[in-house]
């Protein structure tokens, strides 16, 4: 027990440090760096928020990351429920190329997927970087699905074929319910990855107004300046969303993480 | 109700040496409970699958109801089928995974709602229906499933052994149930088991079936008293029967077998019968049909040899006769007062109408002439 205290304290710490930050401006954090805000500055919320632009960077991470995250899970889910239950040539020859890809680091895809988006007009579009983020983030959600789809029992499927469900039906009325904790895991898990991904959103988009939250931030840190108040401020308003999806999947997530044989 | 009819079916999958199942044939009447019963790997579960359409045929004709059946999806063969393991929609509560099969056979609501309360009423499921699976013990997820089955009324009833996940106790009120739903819905049902007392308790007729081919069918007790062959003997009955390696021979028209040194009297089998047979045989005895005698005045049909295991089960207890001469070991179920101890020299003595000949080569039974 007490080292799970002991381990929440150290987790909780840094960010609630942050969050006293974001309440603090800039010189003040400059005369004292752990100091207990004097002024409650939240203004600087509005500030980010209005001034700063963060009402378009955070609705285009929305857009961008909810799209991304939703065409992932159902392109995932397809993928995964058709690897996991049928037997087509090239079955694991697939698998293996999906699963290969996850290995290589997604740094050494920037240069090319960069000119494949400008010959498609799509460099500089919140569309060309949601079909940069499906791609990225789809072999690992079949990864992770297969491995779960595969442990439905077949009697299920069959089943559900004798009582008269077509195959799309019975993965839409059966897979995908039945496999709610894994697809949890892999939405909560996509989510707080794109969410937070830089390289790619500061590589493919170059326009301010299409720019998204991470890239946004960095607004803060000039070459001989840094504003750490507005930047804790920003980051705060950027984590608040992740927040929020962990607390609603949670439970489903530990599920998906602990999830044996379906029975 | 139905009548469900295999003739000649195969079924081999691709790239396998051998077919799963290979010649099948049988048929299932109106309103009959037959089970489908043999090891594992047998072709049983393969076979019930293709009734069910989750299997293709490789050749052969299967018709239900009079229709050849053998390219319809198994959505349109107007079956139900009861799985292992239940295939409870775990997503799901009973009311729902009760209903389930029906909505989408556009059945009006308030037709689906009476005939889930009926079923929940024959099944004592009333008050699990706002339940989802996981909240269900063992026998109450079982319930649920023959409830899916039910509520459908099918043309016939298929189960892949549904009792296997059952604990003993629950095992054998199920099989109760399952034998008195049978009486009150008078549906065709076909039914797989590896467990023969399943099948002799339960089944109208047996199919006894073995490496893919079907090796006897008939009434259970038929079956259990004239097997067709030595695997049918094995098959049926714990202990299994005893089967002995023997030299068959005749004098005059008296026909013996000796075994060991034990020289046994085939008093149902003339010379004629045994004519046509290599002249090694498998002489097979039940043990409940041997009886130990006193050794001295022992006469007739008697093994004779030392006990070497003893098992007493409470009502009656199991002995393990090591038999003289290396002529193999043999089991008895004696009373259980009868006193023994290991090592103890033990006749064992039998009927001779009690006796099973199987061809040796061919293990096929040796027909007698006699009754």
């Amino acid at each position: 027990m007490a080292i799970i205290v002991l381990y929440t304290v150290y987790s909780a710490l840094p960010f609630a440090w942050v969050g006293t930050l974001s309440l603090r401006s800039t010189s003040e954090i400059s005369a004292a760096h752990f100091a207990w805000p004097e002024v409650w500055h939240w203004e600087k919320f509005r500030v980010a928020w209005v001034d700063s632009h963060f009402a378009s960077y955070f609705w285009n991470s929305t857009l961008v990351v909810s799209a991304a995250v939703a065409i992932v899970t159902l392109l995932g889910a397809a993928a995964a429920h058709g690897l996991a239950r049928y037997d087509f040539p090239g079955n694991r020859l697939i698998y293996f190329i999906l699963f290969s890809s996850i290995v290589f680091p997604p740094q050494i895809l920037l240069i090319s997927l960069f000119q494949v988006l400008v010959g498609y007009n799509l460099y500089n579009s919140l569309i060309g970087l949601t079909l940069v983020y499906v791609s990225l983030q789809l072999p690992l959600t079949v990864y992770l699905l297969e491995g779960f789809f595969a442990r439905i029992p077949q009697d299920l499927f069959d089943a559900a074929k004798i009582d008269r469900y077509s195959e799309l039906a019975i993965f839409f009325r059966i897979v995908l319910p039945v496999g709610m904790p894994a697809i949890a895991t892999t939405v909560i898990l996509n989510f707080i990855q794109l969410w937070n991904e830089f390289l790619f959103a500061v590589v493919l988009i170059s326009d301010d107004e299409s720019s998204t939250l991470p890239v946004g931030i960095r607004h803060f840190m000039g070459d001989y300046f840094q504003d750490i108040g507005m930047l804790a401020t920003g980051m705060m308003i950027a984590v608040l969303p992740v927040v929020i999806v962990y607390a609603f999947f949670s439970e489903r997530l530990i599920q998906g993480m602990t999830a044996g044989a379906v029975k | 109700m139905a009548v469900v009819r295999l003739a000649h079916v195969f079924k081999r999958y691709p790239g396998a040496l051998a077919p799963s199942v290979e010649d099948v044939s049988f048929s299932v009447a109106d309103g009959e409970f037959m089970v489908l019963l043999g090891p594992s790997g047998c072709g049983k579960s393969t076979t019930l699958r293709m009734v069910a359409g989750l299997e293709s045929i490789t050749s052969g004709e299967l018709c239900i109801d009079g229709r050849v059946v053998n390219d319809v999806p198994a959505m349109d063969r107007d079956i139900a089928m009861v799985f292992q393991s239940y295939a409870l929609y775990p997503h799901m509560t009973v009311a729902d995974n009760l209903a389930f099969g029906l909505k989408r056979r556009k059945i009006p609501a308030s037709q689906i709602a009476e005939r889930v309360r009926t079923v929940a009423k024959i099944l004592a499921l009333g008050e699990l229906l706002q339940r989802k699976p996981s909240a269900l013990s063992g026998g109450q997820r079982q319930r649920v499933a023959l409830g899916r089955a039910i509520v459908r009324e099918p043309k016939v009833f298929l189960f892949d052994e549904p009792l296997s996940n059952l604990d003993a106790a629950l095992r054998v009120n199920t099989r109760n149930e399952l034998v008195r739903l049978h009486h009150r819905l008078g549906a065709t049902m076909l039914y797989v088991t590896h467990d023969q007392v399943e099948a002799m308790t339960m089944g109208q007729r047996i199919i006894v079936m073995n490496r893919g081919r079907v090796a006897q069918i008939g009434k259970p007790l038929d079956v259990y008293r004239q097997p067709s062959d030595a695997f049918v003997a094995r098959f049926l009955g714990s202990p299994p029967m005893n089967l002995l390696k023997a030299q068959l021979a005749t004098r005059g028209d008296q026909c013996f077998a000796h075994c060991g040194s034990a020289k046994l009297t085939l008093s149902r089998w003339s010379a004629a019968d045994l004519a046509a047979s290599s002249g090694t045989a498998l002489v097979g005895v039940r043990p409940e049909e041997l009886g130990v005698v006193e050794a001295a005045q022992a006469e007739g049909n008697v093994l004779r040899g030392k006990v070497s295991a003893i098992e007493p089960l409470g009502a009656e207890t199991l002995i393990i006769v090591d038999l003289e001469g290396e002529a193999g070991e043999v089991t008895a179920r004696v009373h259980r007062d009868v006193q023994l101890s290991l090592d103890q020299a033990v006749a064992l003595g039998f009927a001779s109408r009690a006796l099973y000949l199987f061809d040796g080569q061919t293990e096929k039974a040796i027909p007698s002439s006699t009754a």
